[in-house]
């Protein structure tokens, strides 16, 4: 699933859990659900180690490019 | 003339003569320019700021108030050579004179300015600044390229706020010198270079602040140029929150500074982390409720604990009702039994042969040691034993 997928699936999860006329087998499993996908949701956000990297070369159509630092 | 010998023949006051100067001072040297070399700067703790203008030859006393350094647009530091305009100023009770400032500006910056202004309206007139080419700064970018010099502070501040509030977020580097003469075409290179590789998908152009001078490259043709035909949305990012540059508006968004360029490129990600928070927080939350809806229609247990002690103390004091009763009736068993016992050996201890010993009679075994029951069975000539209550005794048989 891809980001934005995940995003809207944790938001309908929330407005499914907030339903009073949901199961608790079926709320159960929609927590289990929302929590994991959040907490990856979360770790992709925070957690992620970004790239940071500089180019060398200063042609126009070939650049290198290394991690920086 | 006529008043110089006038003069010399009168005798004058101290208090006369330096209102004769002042007069002379104050309404004679007004609306001046003066350039020269700030030295002895010092700003009064009241907003004045006390100080010395130089030149190679000679020097002049200077102070500007409160009303006015606020529209300086620098700090004025030691050795700066500053044009400021103004009158002269004598201070009687001390019988010196000073130049009292009004404006005050960094050497050639005049010029300069006319001419950044004078490019300012060239390209606002050929429709550079227009609001409507703005290009719209992605909010959650992937990869977000920085043109500004890789020694700089500036760099440092953005990869420091960029890896606080969105860690996630991919940065690309792309040095460029950014004073001096050949900074513009270095900075404009870097701009087309990610574009023509398509390296990010935001830039962020600018450097940390510095003079009027140090700030030019910004501001040159190149470098506007460069930013015009960019591709990918340019935030620019030159100097502190009072510099400027015309790459402030030639770009798709200006920023204060470097760090808030960062700020500006991270915020649709930090807005995301914080929204998943949120939710992730509200779907604990609703949980919570669930259960606790639930757990309220669940019979309170205390109830049902007492139901079960009550039913377990019922059954445990039938239990031990019952094992008394078994205890009694096995008591009474153990009674009965002992009863028949005695009797039975009663009845036994009537039947028992010693018994009919004690009652004189005799028992009689032949030598193998067996009963003898009649006369047939005492041979003549043997020995038989005869047993009584109190022991036995060996006899013959004779006839």
């Amino acid at each position: 699933m891809s980001f934005e997928t995940d995003v809207s699936r944790v938001e309908e999860i929330a407005q499914k859990l907030n339903a009073s006329d949901t199961s608790l087998e079926e709320s159960l499993a929609l927590f289990e659900e929302g929590m994991r996908l959040s907490k990856k949701l979360e770790k992709t956000l925070s957690e992620a180690k970004s790239r940071v990297e500089i180019v060398l070369g200063d042609e126009s159509d070939n650049a290198e490019i290394t991690p920086f630092e | 003339m006529h008043d110089d010998n006038l003069l010399m023949k009168t005798e004058l006051s101290v208090s006369e003569i330096t209102t004769l100067i002042k007069k002379t001072l104050e309404e004679g040297f007004y609306g001046l320019r003066v350039s020269g070399e700030i030295s002895n700067f010092k700003p009064a703790s009241s907003g004045h700021w006390f100080f010395t203008l130089k030149d190679s030859n000679a020097s002049l006393s200077a102070i500007m108030f409160k009303s006015s350094t606020w529209k300086v647009n620098f700090q004025p530091r030691e050795g700066d050579k500053v044009v400021v305009t103004g009158s002269l100023d004598v201070y009687a009770a001390r019988g010196t004179y000073q130049m009292k400032c009004e404006t005050m500006e960094k050497s050639g910056s005049g010029e300069i300015l006319a001419l950044l202004e004078e490019r300012k309206r060239k390209y606002d007139a050929m429709g550079y600044f227009a609001s409507g080419r703005k290009k719209q700064i992605p909010t959650k970018p992937n990869r977000v390229g920085v043109v500004t010099s890789s020694t700089g502070a500036a760099l440092q501040d953005i990869l420091q706020i960029l890896s606080r509030r969105a860690p996630s977020l991919d940065i690309l580097i792309l040095p460029a010198t950014v004073q001096g003469s050949s900074a513009a075409l270095t900075i404009a290179n870097r701009i087309r270079q990610a574009n023509h590789l398509l390296l990010c998908d935001v830039l962020i152009v600018g450097r940390g602040g510095g003079s009027l001078e140090d700030l030019l490259p910004f501001s040159e043709d190149a470098v506007i140029q460069a930013i015009y035909e960019s591709e990918i949305p340019v935030i620019s990012a030159v100097g502190h929150e009072i510099d400027w540059a015309l790459s402030d508006f030639v770009a798709d968004l200006r920023a204060p500074t470097p760090s808030a360029a960062a700020e500006l490129v991270s915020q649709g990600i930090l807005d995301i982390r914080q929204k998943v928070e949120n939710i992730s927080l509200t779907i604990r939350k609703s949980m919570v409720h669930t259960l606790q809806l639930l757990e309220h229609r669940i019979p309170s247990t205390t109830a049902m604990q007492q139901s079960i002690a009550h039913l377990v103390e019922r059954r445990e004091y039938l239990l031990a009702n019952a094992g008394q009763n078994m205890l009694l009736a096995y008591r009474e068993k153990i009674e009965k039994s002992s009863q028949r016992v005695i009797l039975a050996t009663r009845e036994l201890q009537a039947l028992s042969p010693l018994a009919i010993l004690a009652r004189g009679y005799t028992l009689v075994f032949d030598s193998q040691g067996k009963p003898v029951h009649n006369r047939e069975e005492a041979k003549v000539g043997e020995h038989i034993k005869l047993t009584f209550i109190d022991g036995s005794r060996k006899a013959l048989v004779e006839e």
